[in-house]
């Protein structure tokens, strides 16, 4: 009954860590920049989130979508003023710039928000209603949800749609695509936008389920980042269950080994994958 | 210009040398760290800049060297030199396992690959008991600081002159081979995952040593220092904003960020960090092959360089 319950907690937090690398996985696919500042992305829209719940008093789930075309429009402005100027730059120097980034971003959030621990709390919380004897938690089940339908309408936009059938062209072959009629540097900067909005998504759900503060994003980007290897970059259902993986992985680590290898077992997980399928994290969206 | 840098180096070398003698113990304890973290740079220049794989777990050395050190003065009670060799020994023995299985992988899988070992050997060493967990350990105390300096200028200098060898050598240049094209490298007689298991073992044990006198010098060993990952970004910016694949670069690079950013955190102790962030990406986008490739332009170099850096990388 215990590794039932651990088995349904890690796929309900494997979910919402699936959404985490979603955004990275997208602007890794197509612009071809591993995003360092992701983690600190997320942690922005967390605190977008959050001060929306408590100053102006939105339903989190409801401030969720404000938050990520909030986030939507900051992830288009920095593409387009900044890591446009660099992207055709080495690898080397697009991870600088992005960790760069991600240094401003979490400092400054320490200027604003100060650096106190911050939890988005409405009043449904800490609900949970029994499942044959497991215990759900609401939130988490809601986030688990969310992931699913923002990676669902990530699928649609990109496989349906105009739009998303120019960022899979420009990411099999810019040149081709320019010549299609694709403007690369408005279409760069709304792939990053939404990159940048499913980290927003993502950050909020965070917020309900664990602790805000402005450092947290290093360790959340490490971790998108091994899921999105693990996962692959070329379809949004197979981050997910990347995540879900991750998130099994980590449970199981935590009951029978100990909290503190929770963090090894993902990267030890990389590895193996890495060592025996090289090819499993090929560059395609 | 060329002609001038390397003697230019010596005398500088030199008289840094003298430092200690005139100047105040803030001041040294300044540059000990500044000497530290260039070594560092410098190390990881090997592997990273001239064989252009970007190692995130160069900090493992360092936490090897660190603890070699650490355990053999404070647990068995023996001499600095000794401690230091167990760490040296340490570290090249976690390189050769750590590479021989990580370096057959390529590019930016590698650098992912490294990400982790870090973490790794976090969780490890604060559930050792040798190490006595994640209480630390506490070396015995020595006041002299003009002696860590000049240890680490020492080290610097060392360090240096190896990477200076690499750059003439044949060896440096079968690395160079590698970074521009690792087929074609094979194809020539380049063994490969040889030259880089040895960049990386070299790298390891200047790593490894810069970790054991900074534990003797701070005295205090536990795994949260030791195993910092953000130790490593630092070495990671300072080579790339000095120059990576140059002799001087890293090192000119690490006294300048480390300059900059004492003189941030001493003039706004509040947003240090966040303009040091600043700092970062402006030289990516104004300077993106390093400080090396600007000063090396000489009298040549005009705002144009700058804008034409821009237009080269930009959409």
């Amino acid at each position: 009954m215990v590794l039932a319950q651990i088995l349904l907690n890690g796929v309900l937090l494997g979910g919402l860590y699936g959404l985490m690398a979603l955004g990275m996985a997208l602007v890794w696919g197509v612009l071809n920049i591993v995003n360092l500042s992701h983690g600190a992305l997320i942690m922005l829209g967390g605190y977008v989130t959050y001060y929306l719940f408590t100053l102006a008093g939105i339903d989190p789930f409801v401030a969720l979508p404000i938050a990520m075309v909030i986030m939507f429009c900051f992830g288009f402005a920095l593409q387009w003023g900044v890591l446009n100027l660099i992207v055709r730059s080495k690898m080397l120097n697009t991870l600088l710039i992005t960790f760069g980034l991600q240094v401003v971003l979490t400092f400054t959030a320490q200027l604003l928000f100060t650096a106190d621990f911050r939890t988005i709390n409405p009043t449904y919380a800490g609900n949970n209603f029994p499942v044959g004897g497991l215990t759900v938690s609401v939130v988490r089940l809601a986030a688990f949800l969310v992931a699913i339908a923002l990676a669902s309408i990530l699928w649609f936009v990109l496989n349906r749609l105009p739009l998303g059938r120019a960022i899979r062209a420009t990411a099999q072959n810019l040149t081709a695509a320019r010549l299609y009629g694709v403007n690369p540097r408005v279409l760069y900067a709304v792939t990053f936008g939404i990159g940048t909005a499913l980290a927003g998504a993502a950050g909020g759900l965070y917020g309900m389920i664990s602790n805000l503060t402005p450092y947290i994003g290093a360790s959340l980007t490490a971790k998108s980042f091994v899921i999105a290897i693990i996962g692959g970059l070329s379809n949004p259902f197979y981050v997910i269950f990347g995540g879900i993986f991750v998130g099994i992985a980590e449970s199981l680590t935590a009951l029978y080994i100990g909290p503190t290898y929770t963090d090894v077992i993902s990267f030890g997980l990389l590895v193996v994958v890495l060592v025996v399928r090289p090819s499993r994290a090929v560059r395609a969206a | 210009m060329k002609r001038f840098i390397l003697p230019a180096a010596i005398v500088i070398a030199v008289f840094m040398a003298f430092i200690p003698g005139f100047a105040s113990d803030t001041m040294i304890q300044f540059w000990i760290n500044a000497l530290l973290l260039a070594t560092l740079a410098q190390a990881w220049n090997i592997l990273g800049g001239f064989g252009g794989y970007v190692s995130f777990g160069n900090s493992v050395f360092y936490g090897l060297g660190t603890y070699g050190t650490g355990i053999a003065m404070a647990t068995y009670h023996l001499p600095f030199g000794v401690g230091l060799a167990i760490g040296v020994v340490l570290a090249v023995i976690g390189a050769a396992v750590v590479g021989l299985p990580i370096l057959r992988l390529r590019g930016p899988y590698f650098a992912i690959a490294t990400l982790g070992l870090n973490g790794a050997m976090l969780a490890i060493f604060s559930n050792l008991s040798i190490a006595n967990k994640n209480i630390g350990l506490v070396l015995p105390l020595t006041r002299n600081d003009t002696m860590f300096y000049e240890l680490s200028l020492g080290l610097l200098v060392l360090c240096t002159a190896t990477v200076w060898w690499v750059s003439r050598s044949r060896y440096g240049m079968g690395l160079i081979a590698i970074r521009e094209d690792e087929d074609a490298a094979g194809t020539m007689g380049v063994n490969a995952t040889l030259y880089k298991v040895t960049a990386l073992i070299l790298a390891s044990v200047f790593t490894a040593v810069a970790g054991g006198i900074h534990a003797y010098w701070f005295t205090f060993v536990d795994p949260a220092s030791a195993f910092d990952s953000t130790l490593n970004v630092r070495m990671v910016i300072m080579c790339v904003f000095g120059g990576p694949g140059t002799v001087f670069g890293p090192v000119v690079g690490s006294f300048v960020l480390s300059a900059v950013y004492e003189i941030l955190a001493a003039q706004i102790s509040t947003a240090a960090a966040l303009l040091f962030g600043l700092v970062i990406v402006l030289a990516v986008i104004f300077m993106p092959r390093g400080l090396a490739d600007v000063v090396g332009r000489g009298r040549a170099l005009s705002w144009r360089y700058f804008v034409r850096n821009i237009t080269e990388n930009r959409l």
